[in-house]
């Protein structure tokens, strides 16, 4: 039985990690579905969220909660930044879909290379937000960090449901995705909702970060690896398609808690490639989604 | 002598019926009007025939063989070639090597002849050359042969596609909208080279708003409506067809304009 | 006929004619300058002509086809380790392990190819990227071969057979041969029917097909071509430097190229080697602070794709529009 309650014991970390991964695939889908775009750029949003809260932390001694909030506001704003000075000016001049990528792509090596400047290349990590024992149910412990991310995330999840379906910006972010031509006739103003997916994105990538750091690290260079993580969990969701990329994010961290099993740790990142790989080549309109 | 036959060719998109069981046969010669109010589905049933989109029913055959959902490449190498509604010129080339890439499949240089350039291949590219220089004259755009495709007013940009896909050298010709954007003595001047194309043995699938040009360059006429064929002849027997004006009702005005 | 012949022949003079040599001059000067002064920019420009034969590959897959990969430094990686092992565990000479390892890189090219280009748009790039990083995590974890993090060291030096190009000098004018070789190639590919074919791809997808070029075959051939040059950079850079690891290949070299690119301009034939020259040895200062070279080489690629998206190279290249960069995919 010992081997059993291991099993289940990573497939439990793998959702919540997980859970992660699902919040940071949403932040795809509000920025695709407001412009079109994919933003390469989301992986450094996930890294700062992390990073930003342990300086206010550590170097400001703040407490966590304001350090995490704080962090939240400061990469929405980060967001909001890369949208007016790298998407902006690229969208105003009809920029090709691949332009837009490799620039997104370029802004977060950018934001990367200015976090190991001024951060160092340490690893850094967050206390546990509830500091008791893990709960045990049957020979499986569960922290209450785990709680945390799934409370968290399942929130944050609800929150954007009621976002999209009862306030009017929501309401018109969903109009954007679904004809931007038709939405902005209508006088919805399509470039504010621009810069308001880019804040919320970002804003979703750090809530991720924060969640997910005190049950890793956080370095400079996490973003990447998150990204696509994230990356996948929309595309087997259905690309644009929100909650379709929380279940793909949920998906994903058990195949790579199992891959973590089997294969080892070291192979965790090749896993979630070839996930990403086989999607791409046999189910690309994602578990959820129809052909396009 | 059929060149090309449909039989009850039909496409779905979802619900929406855009080409309802349609069957004609076209002749190896001459010129064939496809003509239908807006959406009527002769868009798609062009990209039906050229392979770009697969039939959801129905069956294609060009000179007696079954080319019903192969690749559009496979279809052009067959002799048929088609022209585009919107445009799509290779805007990153001059004038002249649009019309050079149109001979593609007439030509056989891969990257040895690229790279090593041996007799053949220079004199293919002398001869491609001067096919290209030949088709500009003929639709009247040499003087512009150095300019950059998308440089080319619109109108012009129409005549390049027809020289493109001429290079081609089709058996087939399918025009979709020719002279949409063209002028009236641009108009008058396409009238004239599609009749050229015909003469030369190539037949034409043309589809057009402009009812002076139908009139004035078409053999024969078929008429689609919501997808469906609903009247197949002479531009002039068509004209009259009670249920072809009323598909126009509200439409575009039929007659000689 | 002879209507026909006449018009053939180049109008008139333009002076675009001379400026299009311009950039050959600026590089040739760059070259020639290293090659006299010698020491340590030498160093640096053989370097660059290194990074030139991976973006001259660059360059016909992205320029020419207008297709988009994130994953060349995979075929480089490929060919360095295969050249790294072949050369230090089983004592191949250079020339050999060379060989192997470009064939090798392009055989996975061929079967990457096959699926990968079927994607488009950002798919294509996710996948081309998903293609570059599996490829640098095996560099780490696959360290019976690779020897991880720790990297390969003593591999030899350029060389036919006995021969080995060990000099600076020696290094730069091979490199320099190397690079007019396959710029020449580039610009033979570029005015043949084959280029014409990849161009056609690059402008319209739906047009090429139905003028019966065959587009997923000419992708493969792109991207082939594209694979072979990053193969031949990764193999020469291990040479050269004695040593690889998995950074060597990792995604700085990405965002390294795709300035190289479009500071010399993308789809034009000099603009690789002119890229690699210059933002090899503009950022000098850069070198020192090795943390500030990828944060200053991001920075230039965002400015040049919203300011300057042709690059230095067209402005003085008649052939590229003066039109936005690629097409609608
Ligand atoms: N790819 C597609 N997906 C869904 N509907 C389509 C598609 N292409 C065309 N249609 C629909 O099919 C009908 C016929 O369109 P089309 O062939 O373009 O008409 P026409 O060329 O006669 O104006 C229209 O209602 C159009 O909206
Ligand atoms: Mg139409």
């Amino acid at each position: 039985m010992g081997d059993l309650s291991f099993v289940l014991q990573i497939l439990v970390s793998g959702l919540g990690v997980g859970c992660v991964y699902g919040l940071i695939g949403i932040g795809f889908c509000v920025i695709y579905n407001a412009s079109g775009i994919v933003n390469f750029a989301q992986g450094a949003f996930v890294m700062l969220g992390g990073m930003i809260t342990h300086a206010l932390l550590q170097r400001a001694g703040l407490p966590l909660p304001l350090a995490a909030a704080i962090s939240i506001v400061l990469v929405a704003a980060l967001g909001v930044v890369v949208e007016r000075v790298v998407v902006r000016p690229l969208w105003n001049r009809q920029a090709t879909m691949f332009v837009m990528i490799l620039a997104t792509l370029a802004a977060q090596i950018v934001i990367e290379r200015l976090t190991l400047i001024v951060a160092g290349d340490q690893p850094r990590t967050l206390p546990v937000f509830t500091d008791l024992p893990p709960i045990r149910i049957g020979t499986i412990a569960i922290g209450y960090q785990f709680l945390w991310i799934v409370g968290g995330s399942l929130t944050i999840v609800t929150l954007l449901a009621l976002f999209f379906r009862m306030t009017n910006t929501g309401k018109a972010m969903r109009a954007c995705a679904i004809n931007r031509e038709a939405a902005s006739l209508l006088g919805i103003p399509v470039s504010r909702m621009l810069a308001l997916s880019f804040a919320l994105s970002a804003a979703l990538g750090a809530i991720a970060g924060i969640l997910i750091t005190p049950t890793q690290y956080t370095a400079f260079n996490v973003g990447v690896p998150f990204a696509i993580s994230g990356f996948i969990a929309a595309i087997v969701g259905g690309f644009g398609r929100p909650f379709g990329a929380f279940l793909g994010g949920l998906m994903l961290g058990l195949v790579q808690a199992i891959a973590v099993v089997s294969l080892g740790a070291g192979l965790k990142n090749v896993a979630a490639l070839s996930v990403l790989l086989v999607f791409l080549f046999f189910r690309p309109s994602g578990l959820l989604g129809t052909s396009k | 002598m059929t060149t090309l036959s449909l039989k009850n060719v039909t496409r779905r998109f979802g619900g929406l019926v855009a080409v309802d069981s349609v069957s004609f046969d076209i002749g190896s010669t001459g010129v064939t009007a496809v003509i239908g109010p807006n959406g009527a589905g002769k868009t798609t049933l062009f990209s039906l025939i050229s392979g770009a989109l697969a039939p959801s029913d129905g069956q294609i055959f060009l000179d007696g063989r079954d080319i019903t959902g192969i690749r559009p490449e496979d279809v052009a190498a067959r002799g048929l070639i088609r022209t585009f509604q919107l445009v799509q010129l290779f805007q990153n080339m001059s004038v002249l090597d649009n019309v050079k890439a149109g001979q593609h499949l007439h030509t056989r240089g891969g990257i040895f002849a690229a790279l090593a350039r041996p007799g053949w291949a220079r004199r293919e590219e002398t001869q491609i050359e001067a096919r290209a220089w030949e088709l500009l004259e003929f639709v009247g755009l040499s003087d512009h042969a150095h300019a950059f495709a998308t440089a080319l007013p619109y109108g012009q940009q129409r005549l390049l596609e027809v020289a493109r896909a001429l290079a081609a050298k089709p058996k087939l010709l399918l025009l979709d909208e020719p002279a949409a954007g063209l002028n009236a003595d641009e108009t008058k001047r396409l009238s004239g080279i599609i009749r050229r194309i015909a003469e030369t043995g190539t037949a034409v699938l043309l589809i057009e708003h402009d009812m002076t040009l139908v009139m004035n360059t078409a053999d024969e006429v078929v008429v689609l409506d919501f997808g469906k064929k609903i009247a197949q002849g002479l531009p002039e027997e068509v004209q009259k067809n009670p249920d072809v004006l009323a598909a126009y009702l509200g439409g575009v005005e039929i007659g000689h304009g | 006929m002879t209507s026909l012949l006449a018009t053939t022949l180049p109008s008139r003079f333009r002076w675009t004619d001379t400026l299009a040599w311009l950039p050959w001059i600026i590089s040739a000067g760059i070259v020639g300058y290293a090659f006299l002064s010698g020491g340590y920019v030498v160093t640096l420009v053989v370097f660059a002509l290194i990074y030139a034969v991976f973006v001259i590959g660059l360059n016909i897959f992205m320029g020419f086809t207008n297709q988009v990969s994130f994953g060349q430094n995979a075929f480089a990686a490929i060919s360095g380790y295969t050249s790294a092992v072949l050369t230090t565990a089983y004592e191949w000479t250079t020339l050999p392990a060379i060989a192997v390892g470009v064939a090798l890189a392009v055989l996975c090219a061929f079967l990457i190819g096959y699926p990968t280009l079927r994607l488009k748009g950002h798919y294509l790039a996710m996948g081309t990227l998903a293609i570059g990083l599996i490829t640098y995590e095996i560099s780490v974890e696959w360290s019976s071969v690779t020897q991880g993090y720790m990297g390969i060291s003593g591999i030899p030096p350029l060389g036919i057979g006995a021969y080995e190009v060990t000099s600076d000098r020696g290094q730069l004018a091979l490199l320099v041969v190397i690079v007019l070789i396959l710029t020449f190639m580039s610009a033979r590919i570029r005015t043949s029917r084959l280029g014409r074919a990849f161009f056609a791809v690059a402008g319209s997808e739906d047009a090429a097909r139905a003028l019966g070029v065959d587009v997923a075959r000419y992708k493969l051939a792109s991207f082939i071509l594209s694979a072979a040059c990053a193969a031949l950079a990764g193999s020469l850079f291990v040479h050269v430097v004695g040593f690889v690891s998995p950074e060597v290949f990792g995604l700085h070299m990405v965002i390294l190229s795709f300035t190289m690119l479009y500071v010399g301009g993308i789809g034009t034939v000099a603009g690789p080697l002119l890229g690699a020259l210059i933002v090899s040895l503009l950022p000098d200062t850069f070198r020192a602070f090795k943390d500030y070279q990828d944060l200053a080489y991001g920075a230039v690629l965002i400015l040049l794709l919203i300011y300057a998206p042709r690059g230095l190279a067209a402005l003085f290249d008649r052939y590229v529009p003066a039109k936005k960069v690629g097409g609608a995919p």
